[in-house]
């Protein structure tokens, strides 16, 4: 899907949580979480962290120069605090 | 509901707890469909003047639009088209592969429109685009072929046609 619409001309990033998929199906930018399933921005009602997840994503289109591109925040699963809380 | 509906969400909250079992059964499984890196568009323009489409697999439509199908072992390669301005009460999900509990609380955790318009009004974006699109992530099957070779090139036509600068992808 990713490469579809890069195919297309439009440039992609996506957020994921599965790490063995991404690795296998190299999307051209992908931040990787390693939080549970359903949960690519984070919690429900943590517009910080759903913030910081966007910010870090679309800055990957500003910084990645080549495709494959995999940024690892790294932020523990309910155990960070982001700016703004 | 019929048992292999419910049996489909109580695995999906297992799996929801424990992402190492997903990462397993990921192992077992083949996602690409080669090992080469992919085409590459390059951001041409600064963020702030991009408009921003969200692709979302969490099976986000409207109340109006026809549901996903769950009766289809094989899953639902097709998408739904949902505007901008679109009420936030009549986006629901319909998804039995996942646990949308946290995103039913919050459609944010999984389409978080709510967070572009924010960053629009703070100058980082131009805005969301026009048009975003929502996917039932479960495709199996021949409906793989069906998702590779018609939706996904219409889809991304659909984005490149609607004004979308560039796109975020949100698995669920």
């Amino acid at each position: 899907m990713q490469r579809a619409v890069e195919a297309a001309g439009i440039p992609t990033v996506s957020v994921s949580i599965v790490k063995e998929i991404t690795l296998q199906v190299r999307p051209p930018r992908a931040v990787f979480l390693h939080w549970p399933l359903g949960h690519p921005l984070g919690e429900p009602g943590r517009p910080a962290q759903q913030r910081q997840v966007l910010l870090d994503a679309l800055g990957l289109l500003e910084t990645a120069t080549a495709p494959g591109t995999l940024l690892e925040p790294g932020y523990p699963w309910k155990r960070h605090r982001y700016e703004g809380e | 509901m019929d048992l292999r509906r419910a049996k489909n969400r109580l695995l999906s909250r297992v799996l929801a707890r424990f992402p190492s079992l997903v990462d397993r059964w990921a192992r077992g499984r083949s996602f690409a469909r080669d090992g080469e890196a992919g085409p590459w568009a390059p951001l041409t323009k600064p963020l702030a003047a991009c408009r921003v489409a969200l692709v979302t697999t969490g099976g986000v439509h409207l109340r109006s639009q026809p549901p996903f199908d769950m009766a289809n072992p094989d899953g639902d390669p097709t998408f739904r088209e949902i505007p901008s301005g679109a009420p936030r009460g009549e986006l629901v999900i319909t998804h039995d592969y996942y646990d949308h509990r946290d995103a039913g609380l919050d459609l944010n955790v999984v389409f978080p429109l709510d967070r572009l318009e924010e960053l629009a009004r703070k100058g980082r974006i131009m805005g969301p685009a026009p048009l975003h699109l929502g996917f039932m992530g479960h495709v199996d099957g021949p409906l793989v072929e069906r998702l590779v070779r018609e939706t996904a090139p219409a889809a991304a036509r659909r984005l490149a046609g609607t004004g979308a600068d560039v796109a975020l992808l949100t698995p669920a």
